[in-house]
């Protein structure tokens, strides 16, 4: 099984995530990343996160895309 | 059709229509200073159907349409519905990668639309190369504003590519978002961009007829590049069918990741 970072490092690996508080403030995922991640993490911990979920406050730092994981079923 | 009056209301009808959706499906990703700017102008309206929010941003003399359904077969029914698609004139952008981009248009086609245009976007990772200063390139200035949007709707398709009004270039302008390059006095080329954090778009690259083969585009996007030193991703959506300007970006680094954007047009648009 990946680790968070390691699936946001294979959709934008040109960014250092564990640098930024706020990769959306920082441009580094944009809404069609978004999409990207949900179903690399739906993928990776065999979860299904609510539509009503994807939004960028759940996707700013590792910290809240833990949370998100955790709130939709997974152990990350 | 409602106008809409504050952002929240577009919030909570996305949360409406998104509420237990299996296969919620959108072409609507706002921005919410974006839709602030709409809100102000009065361009945003909204209708809601049977549990499908479906949003219009008056542009022009026409309506660009967003939608969330909880799934395609409900956005299906719901657009043959609306009687607004045999009145008005109606464009409406797709994006993804092509196989999901072309079960919607199968979704849309029978309601009457058809494919207008397709973008691509492209993408160029890594540190800017460093350029000399060009004294012909600057930012664009308060009263370049009519001349700016002159050039963009002389240059780009207002259906397909999705152009600035007015006063959104003068926000640009303020917040130096457009570059200027001038030759004899007058606005000879202009580079539009969006930049946040370690991003940045290029939303518009032209160079006015008369003074093409002079090296403005060239010198523009260096310049563009220069004062973009800690970006470590740009991106732009270009015409597919614009050859010689993906050959350009190309040569600047550039390259297609796989998104496109399918814009389609109601029978209303000429084609």
């Amino acid at each position: 099984m990946k680790t968070v970072i390691e699936i946001l490092t294979e959709i934008r690996p040109e960014f250092d995530f564990t640098a930024s508080r706020d990769f959306i403030a920082d441009g580094m995922l944009d809404s069609f990343d978004l999409v990207t991640l949900v179903a690399a993490l739906d993928k990776n911990w065999g979860i299904s996160i609510q539509g009503t979920d994807i939004v960028p406050e759940n996707f700013q730092n590792l910290q809240t895309i833990e949370g998100l994981l955790r709130k939709s079923g997974a152990k990350p | 059709m409602t106008p809409i009056q504050k952002p929240s209301q577009v919030f909570d009808a996305v949360q409406r229509a998104k509420a237990g959706a299996a296969a919620f499906c959108t072409n609507f990703f706002p921005v919410e200073s974006k839709l602030r700017g709409w809100i102000d102008h009065g361009e945003l309206f909204a209708e809601l159907r049977n549990g499908v929010a479906f949003f219009f941003r008056k542009d022009r003399d026409f309506l660009r349409f967003y939608f969330c359904a909880a799934d395609v077969a409900t956005l299906q029914r719901e657009i043959a519905a609306w009687p607004g698609l045999k009145t008005e004139h109606v464009i409406t952008d797709l994006v993804g990668n092509e196989s999901t981009v072309n079960d919607l248009v199968s979704a849309l086609e029978p309601a009457g639309f058809g494919r207008h245009t397709q973008l691509q976007r492209l993408v160029r990772t890594g540190r800017s190369e460093s350029a000399t200063d060009n004294p012909r390139v600057g930012f664009a200035e308060k009263a370049d504003g009519r001349a700016v949007l002159g050039l963009i709707e002389d240059a780009f398709d207002r259906y397909g590519e999705q152009l600035p009004m007015l006063y959104e270039i003068e926000q640009a302008i303020e917040g130096r978002q457009i570059l200027a390059a001038r030759r004899d006095g007058e606005l000879a080329g202009l580079l539009f961009f969006e930049t946040q954090g370690l991003a940045s778009t290029v939303r518009f690259w032209a160079v006015a007829e008369k003074f093409r083969d002079l090296k403005t585009g060239s010198a523009l996007i260096r310049h563009y590049f220069k004062i973009h030193g800690a970006v470590r991703r740009f991106t732009l959506w270009v015409n597919a069918r614009n050859e010689n300007a993906i050959q350009k970006y190309r040569h600047f680094g550039y390259a297609p990741d796989g998104l496109i954007d399918q814009v389609l047009a109601n029978r209303l648009i000429p084609a």
